[in-house]
């Protein structure tokens, strides 16, 4: 497995305020990396921490297997990065900024470097304001500017903290279709607080808390969730007998169950996904007393999982 | 939105920026520095700024005295770009470490390959053009032009160039101390007090402790009390002797150790 970040107990303090705790994290190559949390949770800390902007108090961290602090240069040379509030020199126009920014990156002839600034430019549909001072742009603007600069050098590694925040849903959009597209070619690292989002292009994600840890892991299993595997069921008719049959199973964990207007729903959860499988819709149909209306496995939200893991307390890794 | 293919090295004419010592991305800072001077409005307002609070009143003395010239005039300049000089040195380079620092710039550039030491030298080399050009040089030569056209004195130019230079060691001496400052407050009041402060009280500190003044600016360009010496630069532009370099000596090791702490504060920053 090839990781682009790695960090060991990766620690900061400010003053007496622990931000990050001992964060131990590992990036796959290629991956698009959900990094959520909270307010003040230390996603940033983390952030500048990986970009050498800030020190760590303890611990280490590693991007392309270089030491963040010993080789920050190298590493920022292969990163392409949008702060959360993006600043960039006022009187420049998009045009300006964006050459200036791959001048770090290139050398070579500057018609070259013209081509690659209006492709980018074009990537993120600023081209017909690209000779405009960006003092008069909307906060959408700033943002595709901010991703336009981030991605000028084709980095390795594209650091997005919060990269849909100020966008309207239709280049909220344009801008998840462009980190999908850029998958192949690079690791996305984001912070978001729009789990939607996260759910739909992510495939790993780690949720951070008060500084720690909380979950981290593939999405699917988040979002299986430490409530394992649950089945959603509505049946009508008499279920006393069958709910006495399904409870005493050795694969059942529990059994929710409501009725309204004659109609009965359950929540069955299950310890063994592939018993429950096979062996659940068997049981109720061969019931002669009732009839199965609605069967499926329970699907959580990125959003449930979250605030379930945040507002709990929950140690899910 | 348009996501177009391409490999990760990009375009086959254009190559990688390569290297990892101190001057990573200082030729590109400087660039945008000097395109800030001038490439925008900045350099002809600052010459109107300076040529509005030096030289017009350079011109008013000397108008008053062109029946009578004497060294008296051009002391009237030095003292007044001595003193504005440092003013606005301060208000220009306060902005420069603390002013980005504060925007979030600064943290954006460090997020490219950039060494420190290159952003903190491209503001000391940047804004030193500028402030050379705009406020050192083009004041020059409006004053040199003054002189000769309504004084019809022409002061010989290598001692004038001289003196400018003199000038020069005395702005680039409060350029460093508001450069060091920046590195190490992060809010712009002791950037800009702290230097602000010490010119003015500067001329109390050699009264009080005359040794001083062989290693603080004040000399370079003001008039010692109870002294008939004139100031290093008056003494350059007119041909008179200079009693001592020191002085010009001190303010140049003083801006250099200040450059020193800059550099060494900065590297140790959190953005």
């Amino acid at each position: 497995m090839e990781w682009v970040i790695d960090t060991h107990g990766l620690s900061k303090s400010f003053k007496r305020v622990e931000a990050l705790k001992s964060l131990n994290l590992r990036v796959q190559k290629n991956s698009i990396f959900g990094f959520l949390g909270p307010n003040g949770a230390g996603k940033t800390t983390t952030i500048k921490l990986l970009l050498d902007l800030i020190r760590p108090t303890a611990g280490s961290a590693s991007v392309f297997g270089m030491d963040t602090v010993k080789d920050s240069v190298a590493i920022r040379a292969r990163i392409g990065y949008l702060p959360q509030e993006p600043h960039y020199y006022e009187y420049m126009s998009a045009r300006q900024i964006l050459n200036f920014t791959a001048h770090f990156f290139f050398k070579g002839p500057q018609a070259e470097i013209d081509q690659r600034v209006a492709e980018t430019l074009d990537l993120v549909g600023l081209e017909d304001k690209a000779d405009r001072p960006i003092k008069g742009f909307s906060g959408g603007e700033r943002q595709r500017l901010g991703i336009a600069q981030a991605q000028v050098n084709y980095p390795d590694l594209l650091i997005l903290d919060e990269p849909a925040a100020s966008l309207d849903p239709m280049g909220r959009r344009d801008v998840l279709e462009v980190m999908d597209r850029l998958r192949k070619y690079t690791t996305i690292f984001y912070c978001t607080h729009i789990l939607d989002d996260v759910q739909r292009v992510s495939d790993t994600v780690a949720i951070l808390n008060h500084g720690e840890l909380v979950a981290f892991g593939p999405i699917e299993e988040l979002l299986a969730g430490g409530e394992g595997v649950a089945y959603e069921v509505k049946l009508k008719g008499q279920t006393d007998s069958v709910h006495q049959l399904v409870g005493s199973q050795p694969w059942v964990t529990g059994i929710q169950s409501k009725s309204t207007n004659g109609l009965t729903s359950w929540t069955v959860s299950v310890s063994n996904p592939e018993a429950a499988e096979n062996e659940l819709f068997r049981l109720l149909a061969a019931d002669q007393q009732v009839i199965v209306t609605h069967y499926h496995v329970k699907e959580y939200e990125l959003e449930d999982v979250f605030l379930r893991i945040v507002e709990g307390g929950q140690h899910g890794h | 939105m348009v996501t177009k293919e391409r490999d990760a090295t990009g375009n086959s004419l254009m190559k990688l920026v390569t290297g990892e010592g101190w001057r990573r991305g200082l030729d590109n800072l400087l660039r945008g520095e000097l395109e800030h001077w001038f490439g925008t409005r900045t350099w002809w307002t600052q010459i109107l700024i300076w040529a509005l609070s030096v030289n017009l009143i350079y011109l008013m003395t000397s108008l008053s005295a062109r029946d009578d010239p004497n060294f008296e005039s051009i002391m009237i300049f030095n003292l007044f770009l001595g003193l504005a000089g440092p003013i606005g040195t301060c208000i220009v380079m306060q902005m420069a470490v603390v002013g980005e620092t504060r925007a979030g710039t600064a943290a954006w550039i460090l997020s490219k390959p950039v060494s420190r030491p290159a952003f903190i030298l491209s503001k000391l080399i940047g804004n030193a053009i500028g402030l050379a050009v705009t406020m050192v040089l083009a004041q020059g030569v409006i004053a040199y032009l003054i002189t000769v056209l309504v004084l019809g004195v022409a002061l010989p130019v290598p001692g004038f160039l001289a003196g400018l230079g003199v000038q020069m060691a005395n702005i680039f001496f409060y350029m460093t101390m508001t450069l060091m400052f920046g590195a190490i407050f992060d809010h712009p009041a002791p950037v800009i007090g702290i230097p602000m402060a010490f010119l003015f009280v500067q001329q109390f500190l050699v009264s009080l402790a005359p040794a001083l003044a062989k290693i603080l600016p004040w000399s370079l360009v003001m008039p010692l009390n109870n002294s008939t010496e004139l100031p290093i630069s008056t003494a350059l532009m007119l041909g008179e002797p200079v009693s001592s370099y020191l002085p010009l000596y001190g303010t140049l090791a003083l801006s250099a150790l200040f450059v020193v702490i800059a550099l060494w504060v900065f590297q140790r920053q959190e953005l």
